[in-house]
């Protein structure tokens, strides 16, 4: 019922989109799964309507149709369900579920209070949801929330005739193990009234729900594989193209760090609401990857060691001394170095050009009184284009116009060319394809081989096993598990997911 | 060539076609001496818009300025003959505390820019009044002439006043272009966040660059109290929306990060040949602020970076 036909999305240097197909039948689940930056979420974005594709077509019941916004696209019963919550956590659950389509219980222009609660109780049934409607919705638990959207998308049932098709978005990411199975019982409950289009990149669990899964490679569809014929090894071999194997997290290369010294000490730190009595050692030449969900104190940990956040317990050492004042300028005259997740935001700065970017940190070190010597700025950022094949015409092309993989190697270059040994990586793979991965796990092993230590937050679970030492489970702010991972002896996903959650 | 890539040369293309323009209504327009004149005759603005540019270029605005160069005037007419030169540096000294006091108030108390700069503004304007008695006052004529007039006159034909405005410019160019803090303040005008992530003294650098307006504004100041021999609370009044569009026109957004001193020198002359073309086209004078008021809607329209702005308030 639902169709696209050969899709296709570009966007400035991406081709985001190519030629997808793509069909849902009534009652169907379909799970989408790829790697991230694969073209899941522009995929997501053009079927609820946020984007409209380059080229082919969108047919409804074979009708084709063209939805210029997300509204006209709920219009003919395509709803989604946010991975990062849409719901205003300050209005009541029922003042979120009829937001924007309040006026059906208006009367003489004021809100019928008592028949909106009422409608809200009916939507709240159908996702088995036993709240008081007009709660604030800050006081839910993230699974609530999660039930609260998928109502507010089912009420699109009313509102519309036709069938329904849902997408959730990852709507696994925070919750609990028994709160998972609840949502899929109930899933698969509601597919007597609407399709689901279910995304995830935890492949079990899209494997369990799915009756067909389609699997995105670099915005392609690279196969479709019903329940049935399904087999983990396989999808993954597609989804990445190659084998998962060893070599991919260059495990051959990681040799033993220096126990000896400490880089970094945390001894029970604690940030008030963010995590706390946190105590670990970073030593030279080691890779320790701190994991847990989101919010379980994994960034407020990197925050704190780069001086973002004023630890309220505990005494954070970096090279065996305090901070004097606790601020980003210490920390990076300290030698620590900072690669945040939002790269475009905050690692580079888009609309400076290559060696501005380079220099940005250590400034003074191609200035003299202040006046900078642009010349060996310059000759720095050609040196470091070199080093680490930066893909860029020159140094003068604006950092924001570079792929993301060159991005983070500009950034990378501008902590390692002013002499950083601490570094603290938070999602340093995040949406760069699978060779400029690779060229990052290279450049991890290459820095500890220079004897430099990295706090590392990765994207995934695979990529935390596969590149570090020593890993710490961290859940709501406590310490939950210490892992060694020596390569040949690394700890298993189960291992790692069984104290995260 | 895709409009991206002549975005940058707008401002250059407009003044070109303005003055082709006006000198086809009017030749004399063109005339190289009356040119000179006219550029002359808006140094003080030009002074006002560069220092704006540091503010909008950070990504902020200050709306004190015209106050600021007000209050300067009075400072300056009422301390001259008591300090002879030296009411320059209490000038400029109060311009700089000034404006790093509206930066302190924006970094430090989040309070923003426009709200922090407008406040000023009005303290700026009652310290004025206050000193003024509400009265215009005259210099003394002597104690001007002996403390300031190097500032008017003519050598080889470059009125002085030109001549300043170029020092200021060729100034606040290597300010921005070669210096460390220019490469700070383009970085939190194009980037705040990456310049906290790469451990930047951000708020340091905000507060000089409100610091920096202020100082200009006061040099604008100074410079327009002695050209009219006077001070008074409302003198400079109008300049501030003047120089607002010269920097926006000259191609330096109101989100920061891009264009830059030498924008703002192009921006100030479109102004000023917008202003004679409406002399030219007797553009009555009480309609003259609704034009500039336009201008400026459609300047702010065109130059923002929207990707930047998520949410408008």
């Amino acid at each position: 019922m639902y169709q696209l036909n050969k899709v296709d999305k570009k966007f400035p240097g991406v081709h985001a989109l190519k030629a997808v197909d793509f069909k849902i039948g009534r009652g169907e689940i379909v799970g989408l799964i790829g790697e991230n930056g694969a073209g899941k979420s522009t995929l997501m974005k053009v079927i609820y309507g946020a984007y409209q594709p380059d080229g082919g077509t969108v047919t409804v019941d074979g009708k084709t149709v063209r939805f210029q916004n997300p509204r006209q696209a709920m219009d003919h019963g395509i709803g989604m369900v946010f991975q990062e919550q849409s719901l205003i956590t300050n209005l009541t659950v029922m003042e979120n579920i009829f937001l924007g389509f309040e006026r059906q219980f208006v009367r003489f222009g004021v809100i019928n209070w008592t028949a909106m609660a009422e409608a809200a109780r009916h939507q709240l049934r159908k996702v088995k949801l036993d709240i008081d409607p007009s709660t604030v919705t800050s006081k839910l638990s993230f699974a609530q929330r999660q039930l609260v959207e998928l109502a507010k998308v089912l009420t699109l049932e009313e509102r519309i005739d036709g069938d329904l098709v849902i997408l959730l978005d990852e709507p696994t990411s925070v919750l609990a193990k028994e709160e998972v199975e609840l949502l899929f019982s109930l899933v698969r409950e509601l597919t007597s009234r609407a399709s689901f289009i279910f995304v995830s990149h935890r492949m079990d669990e899209v494997m369990e729900l799915s009756d067909r899964i389609y699997v995105m490679k670099d915005g392609e569809v690279v196969d479709v594989v019903a329940h049935d014929a399904a087999n983990i090894d396989a999808i993954q071999h597609k989804m990445v193209g190659r084998e998962v194997d060893k070599q991919y997290y260059r495990e051959q290369k990681q040799r033993p760090y220096d126990g000896s010294k400490a880089l970094v000490r945390f001894d029970r730190v604690g940030v008030a609401g963010k995590f706390n009595d946190i105590s670990f050692d970073l030593h030279p030449g080691e890779v320790l990857c701190l994991v847990g969900t989101e919010g379980s104190g994994r960034e407020a940990i990197l925050r704190t060691i780069f001086g973002l956040e004023k630890p309220g317990t505990g005494t954070v050492e970096i090279k065996g001394r305090p901070f004097e004042r606790t601020n980003a300028q210490e920390a990076v005259a300290r030698g620590v170095g900072y690669v945040p997740r939002e790269r475009k935001v905050e690692g580079i700065v888009n609309g400076m050009n290559v060696y501005e970017n380079m220099t940005l940190s250590q400034m003074g070190n191609y200035a003299s009184k202040g006046v900078l010597r642009i010349g060996e700025e310059k000759a720095l950022a050609e040196e470091w284009i070199k080093r680490l094949s930066i893909k860029t015409p020159d140094v003068y092309k604006d950092c924001g116009g570079l792929s993301g993989g060159n991005q983070q190697k500009v950034v990378l270059a501008k902590w390692r060319s002013g002499g950083s040994d601490i570094f603290l990586l938070d999602h340093p793979t995040r949406g760069l394809d699978i060779g400029a991965k690779e060229d990052v796990y290279d450049m991890i092993r290459e820095m500890c081989d220079d004897g430099a230590g990295i706090v590392l937050v990765a994207d995934t679970l695979e990529e935390a096993i596969g590149l570090s030492h020593t890993i710490l489970v961290l859940k709501d702010g406590k310490f939950q598990k210490r892992f060694a991972g020596p390569p040949g002896d690394k700890p298993s996903l189960y291992d790692l997911v069984h104290h995260m959650i | 060539m895709s409009v991206e890539k002549l975005k940058p040369y707008f401002p250059w293309i407009t003044l070109t076609m303005l003055v082709l323009l006006v000198g086809a209504f009017n030749p004399s327009f063109l005339n190289p001496a009356s040119l000179v004149q006219l550029v002359a005759d808006i140094v003080p603005l030009f002074i006002m818009a560069l220092g704006m540019t540091f503010a909008i270029y950070i990504g902020g605005i200050d709306l004190s300025m015209q106050q600021v160069a007000n209050l300067v005037t009075v400072v300056a007419t009422v301390y001259l003959v008591q300090y002879g030169i030296f009411v320059a540096v209490l000038c400029i000294g109060a311009g700089f505390a000034i404006g790093a006091i509206s930066g302190w108030i924006t970094t430090r108390q989040f309070v923003p820019s426009f709200v922090a700069t407008l406040a000023m503004g009005f303290i700026a304007l009652s310290g004025a009044r206050f000193l003024s008695g509400e009265r215009a006052l005259s210099m003394n004529a002597e104690a001007r002439d002996a403390s300031f007039g190097w500032m008017f006159g003519n050598t080889a034909g470059v009125p002085h006043e030109l001549a300043i405005a170029g020092l200021l410019l060729a100034v606040a160019w290597f300010l921005q272009t070669r210096t460390t803090f220019g490469r700070a303040l383009k970085a939190v005008g194009a980037g705040e966040l990456a310049a906290v992530a790469s451990g930047l003294k951000v708020d340091r650098i905000k507060i000089l660059a409100f610091a920096l307006s202020g100082t200009f504004a006061a040099i604008a100041g100074l410079m327009f109290s002695v050209k009219l021999s006077g001070g008074d609370a409302n003198l400079a009044n109008g300049f501030l929306i003047l120089a607002i569009v010269a920097v926006l026109v000259g191609g330096t957004p109101l989100t920061g990060g891009v264009g830059g001193v030498i924008n703002t020198l192009v921006g100030t002359l479109i102004v000023v040949v917008i202003r004679s073309a409406m002399v030219y086209l007797d553009v009555d004078a009480t309609k003259q602020q609704m034009i500039f008021g336009i201008i400026l809607i459609v300047a702010i329209a065109m130059t923002i970076d929207r990707s930047k702005m998520r949410i408008v308030k």
